[in-house]
């Protein structure tokens, strides 16, 4: 009895205190977690909206898209089916990521409406090298532009070659090899597995 | 006709041997590489070199100026790391990266240590790994040497970013990832020894370099143990992978007579301020370059690797002369 | 416990310069390093600090007399966590490019040493307006320190700085020429640089005046 009585004289303000802040905790969470769920989906729609300016609202494809990434561990991708103002399919967007030169690199990648083409990519956060792997991260430069038009099928990455000629050659940022090869490696292993698995489901021909 | 006698504490036999002249030695030893230089990239290399050694020259005046210490220009180091840093850049390099390289050498590197003699680093070779880290691109915008083709213009391709002109060890780079054959690359071990490559502004022609560093050998300015060393290991690592696969590494003589090794062998891993002191020391140090470097050739992403190495191993170097204590005559170490 | 009758004036002041917690102190050096390479950065992890700091000086100066002192660290430490949860929250919920890009270093504020050192030598030990004002002085000094800091090194990285909103801003806009695009400054060897060079000159200014 003396034992608990001595475990709450020396404990209680931490007891107290803990109840106090776990209660603002759920609070401040309760009133904030709404927005920043929204935040999330509107910096992925605008991305991938600017990819696919047909696309006037996005889907979820259901179910999920297991894809086995390249460290062997198998993620669930939720595929967006992007649809024009007449509700024909305008293009395909997900979001997916893969390990890079410093972090992880998160993309958006946007294909266009028969999985051909790939519509580009944006990425969602990154950590690469700056003024070298970061140039991945600006829209409309020059290793972003590659991917736009270009086949959605296995890319290969080199090291010098024609940029401007939109083909499955992708040519690296000088300094940042590591960084390229981390972006057309996640290209590969999601784009590859997330066609074959559309087309299982018949959502392609 | 002595009117007084002096009385002074040993040493009292003393050498000619000031650091100006050893400064002076080092830099006749570059000469040949300079030399080389004009031949191989025409005009541009030598103005490089000129505004590197001028902005290190100047640097080192006003830091004393500011610091009020007494001018240490005549001692003729300033000029050395200003040589070494611009033959160690391409030869397109623009000035105002030349000008930022020399003043961090000097500047940072050096003087905000305490002046020559307290640098931790070779300040040369830290100025280089900043400019890499800073103007990747500029940094290894590799120009054809006149002597291949003098009317080649220099190289503005529209999108700089992607474009980079291939030197040997890129070349190497390329067959280790199977993207050429390593008989392509051997073919280019004789142009790389004359120097007829695409390269920094003093790295390309081994030969020049050994005949300078032949002559600081035999001036002594520097002993054999640290480039012998170098050069060794350099050589078993590269005989050991290139016996394993020959279709994918290069020769070991590729490896010694390509990239800056020659220069760093003689003229920057022999720096007697930023390495060990004993015999013993210097041979570990050596050593460690060597490894060093074929380690970042062959495994890491980069094709060259000897300012890498040369500043790891100066990080050591307190730790190996800890590690190779000399023994005093009839004592204990004095650890 | 006896009151330390130190003025509310005096404690704002001493963390502005004196006893500056990047400039003199050397304390809180992960995000002094980390989060400046862009202003824009380094406004948000200085106001995310000044937040922080005032809630648990003012939390922890309220219960002092309460405190166990084998307990007190502890206590600190919760407080001083569930502040900066909050600050992380709310930054992801109105700032979510910046919560992006700070990432960890906005969490990793609940093991910043100036926070907990103030609690520990100040708040614990004075009433809510030296705290209060401990904080704010401490608090500005920090933010202080990591603007001039990261103004230096955006301007030699990147020669311009660039506000981030839901749009981008472009405050200043330097000319393109090498001296303005070093992307070493950027990194790592950029923030101790710019550190060290700092750290000497404030050294150099005190020993002069003293």
């Amino acid at each position: 009895m003396s034992k608990l009585r001595f475990f709450w004289e020396q404990s209680w303000l931490l007891l107290v205190s803990s109840l106090i802040f776990g209660v603002l905790l759920a609070m401040a969470d309760a009133a904030l977690a709404p927005r920043i769920k929204r935040n999330e989906t509107e910096k992925f729609t605008r991305l991938a909206g600017g990819m696919l300016p047909e696309a006037v609202r996005f889907e979820p494809v259901e179910p999920k898209i297991a894809v086995t990434a390249s460290n062997g561990k198998t993620v669930e991708v939720e595929v967006y089916r992007g649809l024009d103002e007449q509700g024909r399919t305008a293009g395909w967007a997900f979001a997916c990521e893969g390990g890079g030169f410093s972090d992880k690199i998160k993309l958006v990648v946007g294909v266009d409406g028969r999985f051909e083409k790939l519509a580009g990519f944006g990425v969602l956060s990154s950590n690469e090298t700056p003024g070298f792997g970061d140039k991945i991260t600006i829209p409309g430069g020059f290793f972003q532009k590659q991917f736009v038009g270009a086949p959605a099928d296995k890319l290969t990455l080199v090291k010098a070659g024609r940029p401007e000629q939109i083909d499955a050659e992708i040519v690296a940022i000088t300094g940042a090899t590591v960084t390229s090869q981390a972006v057309v490696d996640i290209l590969n292993t999601y784009v590859l597995a997330i066609r074959s698995a559309l087309k299982e489901q018949g959502l392609l021909n | 006709m002595l009117s007084k006698i002096i009385v002074s504490p040993a040493p009292h036999i003393s050498e000619n041997l000031t650091t100006r002249r050893l400064m002076a030695d080092v830099i006749i030893g570059l000469a040949p590489a300079v030399i080389a230089a004009g031949i191989f990239f025409r005009y541009r290399a030598l103005a490089v070199i000129g505004v590197c050694v001028l902005s290190c020259l100047v640097s080192e005046w006003v830091c004393n100026r500011l610091r009020h210490k007494p001018n240490s220009l005549g001692d003729l180091s300033a000029v050395v790391t200003g040589l070494i840093l611009a033959l160690s850049l391409p030869p397109a390099v623009p000035y105002s990266i030349a000008v930022i390289g020399s003043v961090f050498a000097i500047v940072i590197v050096k003087m905000l240590f305490g002046g020559l003699g307290s640098n931790v680093f070779n300040p040369a070779m830290a100025a280089r790994v900043f400019l890499t880290a800073s103007f990747g691109v500029a940094m290894t915008t590799w120009k054809v040497p006149a002597t291949v083709d003098p009317t080649m213009p220099e190289i503005k391709p529209s999108n700089v970013e992607a474009v980079t002109q291939a030197t040997p060890l890129a070349w190497s780079k390329m067959a280790l990832k199977g993207q050429a054959k390593a008989e392509e690359v051997n073919r280019q071990i004789r142009e790389a020894f004359w120097g007829n490559v695409g390269g920094c502004i003093g790295e390309t022609s081994a030969a020049a370099l050994l005949l300078g560093g032949l002559y600081l050998l035999v001036r002594r300015t520097i002993t054999f143990h640290i480039p012998l060393a170098v050069l060794l290991s350099t050589g078993i690592f590269a005989l050991v992978g290139w016996l394993l696969k020959p279709q994918v590494f290069a020769r070991p003589d590729f490896h010694l007579v390509s990239g800056g090794l020659m220069l760093g062998a003689f003229f920057i891993a022999t720096d007697p301020v930023t390495t060990p002191l004993s015999v013993r020391g210097k041979w570990l140090f050596g050593a460690g370059v060597g490894l060093l470097v074929m380690l970042i050739r062959v495994v890491g992403e980069y094709p060259e690797g000897v300012m890498f190495s040369v500043l790891i191993m100066n990080s050591l170097t307190p730790l190996i002369d800890r590690l190779c204590h000399s023994v005093p005559a009839g004592g204990k170490p004095n650890v | 416990m006896a009151e330390n009758q130190t003025s509310v004036g005096k404690s704002f002041l001493a963390g502005l310069w004196d006893e500056n917690p990047v400039l003199r102190l050397i304390l809180g050096m992960c995000p002094t390093l980390a989060v400046t390479t862009s202003l824009q950065a380094a406004l948000t992890m200085g106001a995310s600090v000044i937040f922080v700091l005032i809630c648990s000086n003012l939390v922890v100066s309220a219960m002092r007399n309460l405190l166990k002192p084998h307990l007190r660290i502890l206590m600190f430490t919760l407080t001083i966590a569930a502040f900066v949860t909050i600050a992380d929250l709310f930054l992801k919920a109105y700032q979510p490019e910046m919560s992006a890009k700070l990432g960890p270093y906005i969490p990793l504020i609940i093991v910043n040493c100036i926070i907990i050192c103030r609690a520990e030598a100040c708040a614990s030990k004075n009433g809510l307006l030296v705290s209060l004002a401990d904080a704010l002085g401490m608090g500005l000094g920090f933010t202080g320190a990591l603007t001039v800091l990261a103004v230096i090194r955006e301007l030699l990285a990147t020669g311009q700085i660039v506000f981030t909103f839901s749009r981008s801003f472009t405050l200043i806009r330097l000319p393109d020429v090498p001296l303005f695009r070093m992307a070493g400054m950027a990194m790592p060897v950029g923030a101790f640089l710019t550190l060290g060079l700092m750290l000497g000159l404030v050294k150099l200014l005190t020993t002069k005046r003293a």
